[in-house]
């Protein structure tokens, strides 16, 4: 052991040292508080999942995985057309808002002009893009109301059981009629009429449930009724008002598009826009700038550049925000809800296009909001299921991250 | 090409090279891009007006004035249905906001900023591997769980401290929301924190300053515009909250200061206007428009103001 230095040695604590150690005690008390709050914020983050947990993992079984919502018996409702609505609709809107996303990134940090007017609309997107991702998701519901739903009414009102605004393709309508017998429907094509119901006067070409060409023969209740079952399968009653019958293909297509799965998807993709837009770019930020020298001092264009090293280079990160956006997608309820309205009836996934559609987050809006206890309790266990889903997908990204 | 020196083997492969296509074609792309960036501004434009246009037709209408809008204190479009009695003043529905807003902001301005400062100056390096991730998954719960938290457990549990709560009040919606705008300030935050160099954080102990000198004195002030950008962004987080206040929040537009009493929002009346049978068309659904319109430059204000003083004060170290 080495002697202390004498200055050290006749060094007494005094006034200026007092002070420090009160600083140090007060320093010792601030982190305590820090530890203490920074951990009860995340504690009650956990102790919300766990009780949500507890309440609804009675619930969760395979019936509930696999039905529909129930308006009178909770216990036989379910969530699997929210699940399944839940999954199309956010892969619709990575389909719709990701190539425009990125592409718009990559604008921004990639191509940056060198025109000062140019340079100007570019500062001006920059923070018209952080704008966007600060309002409020309603408004965007707001905007797929009157832009997708109604398309400001300029093609029509869209109305129930009737023909209205205007089909491109996918649908086919029919008129249902009962045969003499009534032990069948056919079905007559629509004419151009346009008429939501039709009465029968005279022979038309018509279909049975299978839609097989049959010759129809018309009836008239005054007469005898034919006898032979084969002719009265294919024969309705002179008279008889049929009911319109659509029947789509995946791919129908209409204006306007009304509460629809595709109008539910294109506004969400407008809400997730702007956080692809700023993920993708700090993505494409933390690629170094040596190798787009590197690729430029090869003689690359910019865009030979950004498509063969930049991009590839910054695709974890880009894949990370994207991941990130889609779990906002699958969480969020205010836009969906405004645009197609908080029914929950629905018993299958979306199968067209213009199909309405239940996702989870309306469902579990739904049931929370209802006065009887057990649907809340429902509530509950489709929160574990929505939640478990976000989970693989977050973790997921920050793995991602963790790589690149 | 071959001016003088002959072109090096590495460069013989053609897509290395700027030929006369890859130029035509990289304009092609680039006008491309640019139209994608010019959506997002076209998407601005879309929304403004959109607002505005379907708001005219509720602020045109004889039975609505401007004056009564802005300074109404009763707000009925949901309760009375003749349009002639029916009174349109916005501060019930922006005093319920502002509630809910208010309490949410007690909660997650500090326990943010307070868990930000823990996480970048004192927590070690292991802790905050799993705080951060973990509070980044938090951030990705959807907000209608928070709303069902707000009705199911902090309602109740309010009502067992004090019965004078309703069962739909201002309070519990406001903890959710300020539970939910919580990982928002505290990563923000930290992200300004941390971008603090390092050097001056030494600087301070070198002068004999303790963690608590640093962390207030020093890393604070120079975070600043960081931190308080973060405060605002979570602000206009919070006022247009939907889901949460739509559940918890309750349904009666009311003007007052008591936080135990209903308090329907801006968003919450959105969302019950569009629940009602009030058919798309009326005065009455117009008025959406125009609340969405008010909660729309709230925001954008709002979020304008932290863009702008995280770009103007912001301080660049090198």
């Amino acid at each position: 052991m080495t002697e202390l230095p004498k200055a050290l040695q006749e060094f007494k604590p005094n006034e200026a040292s007092e002070r420090t150690e009160l600083q140090r005690r007060r320093d010792r008390w601030f982190r305590a508080l820090c530890l203490a709050v920074g951990c009860s914020s995340i504690a009650i983050l956990f102790l919300l999942l766990v009780s949500i947990a507890y309440q609804g993992s009675s619930s969760l079984n395979g019936t509930f995985l696999s039905a529909s919502h129930d308006p009178e018996n909770p216990a036989r409702a379910g969530m699997y057309p929210s699940i399944v609505g839940s999954v199309i609709l956010c892969t619709l809107c990575a389909i719709i808002s990701l190539p425009i996303g990125v592409a718009a990134a990559v604008y921004l940090e990639e191509f940056q002009p060198k025109n000062r007017w140019l340079l100007r609309l570019h500062g001006l997107v920059q923070l018209n893009i952080a704008n966007l991702a600060g309002v409020p998701s309603v408004v965007y519901g707001l905007l797929g109301l009157t832009l997708f739903v109604y398309m400001f009414q300029l093609f029509g009102k869209l109305e129930q059981n009737q023909v209205s605004g205007i089909d491109f393709w996918g649908v086919q309508r029919y008129y249902q009629f009962v045969t003499a017998d009534d032990l069948a429907v056919i079905f007559v094509p629509m004419d151009e009429s346009r008429e939501s119901t039709l009465k029968i006067e005279s022979v038309r070409p018509a279909f049975d449930t299978n839609f097989r060409p049959i010759e129809l023969q018309v009836w008239d209740p005054a007469t005898p009724q034919p006898t032979d079952p084969e002719v009265l399968g294919r024969t309705v009653r002179k008279g008889d008002v049929g009911a319109l019958v659509e029947i789509y293909s995946w791919y129908y297509f209409r204006l306007p598009f009304g509460p629809s799965l595709l109008a539910a998807a294109l506004t969400l993709s407008l809400v997730i826009l702007p956080i692809i837009v700023i993920a993708s770019q700090e993505a494409l930020r933390a690629v170094p700038s040596s190798m787009r020298e590197a690729s430029a001092g090869m003689g690359a264009t910019r865009w030979q550049t950004t498509q063969q090293v930049t991009l590839p280079a910054a695709l974890p990160g880009v894949l990370t925000g994207a991941i990130l956006a889609m779990g906002r997608a699958i969480g969020e309820a205010a836009p969906i809800f405004v645009v197609l309205g908080g029914n929950i009836a629905k018993r299958t996934g979306p199968e067209h296009l213009m199909d309405s559609c239940v996702t989870m987050p309306i469902l579990i809006f739904a049931w929370a909001d209802n006065p009887v206890e057990q649907y809340r309790q429902l509530a509950a266990a489709a929160i574990i299921v929505l939640v478990a889903l976000l989970l693989v997908m977050n973790s997921m990204a920050i793995y991602l991250r963790g790589r690149s | 090409m071959n001016r003088g020196l002959p072109i090096p083997s590495a460069l013989e492969q053609k897509r290395y090279r700027p030929t006369g296509s890859a130029r035509r074609s990289e304009r092609v792309v680039v006008a491309l891009l640019m139209a994608c960036a010019l959506g997002t501004i076209a998407l601005s434009v879309l929304i403004v007006l959109m607002l505005l246009r379907e708001s005219w037709s509720f602020f045109s209408s004889p039975n609505v004035s401007l004056t009564q809008f802005l300074f109404g204190t009763r707000w009925t479009a949901l309760e009375v249905r003749d349009l002639e009695k029916v009174e349109f003043g916005i501060w019930p529905l922006l005093s319920g906001t502002l509630r809910v807003t208010g309490i949410a902001m007690l909660i997650a301005w500090p326990m943010g900023l307070i868990t930000a400062i823990y996480l970048s100056e004192f927590a070690s390096n292991r802790v905050r591997k799993i705080l951060k991730p973990s509070l980044e998954i938090l951030a990705g719960i959807p907000t209608v769980v928070f709303g069902y938290f707000a009705v199911l457990l902090i309602s109740p549990g309010l009502q067992w401290i004090s019965p004078s709560f309703d069962t739909f009040n201002a309070t519990s919606a406001g903890i959710a929301v300020g539970i939910l705008c919580l990982p928002l300030v505290c990563s923000l935050a930290e992200d300004a924190l941390s971008a603090v160099p390092t050097s001056l954080r030494e600087a301070v102990y070198s002068l004999g300053g303790t963690r608590m000198n640093t962390a207030l004195n020093v890393v604070l002030p120079s975070a600043l515009s960081g931190v308080i950008s973060a405060m605002l962004l979570a602000f206009s987080r919070a006022l247009g909250e939907t889901m949460v206040v739509a559940l918890a929040a309750g349904t009666l537009a009311t003007f007052t200061l008591d936080p135990r009493q209903q308090s329907q929002t801006m968003t919450g009346f959105i969302v019950e206007m569009l629940k009602s049978d009030l058919e798309y068309g009326t005065v009455q659904y117009y008025s959406l428009f125009g609340v969405a319109l008010a909660l729309f430059v709230i925001t954008f204000v709002m979020t304008l103001l932290g863009q702008l003083i995280r770009r103007r004060y912001r301080e660049v170290y090198q």
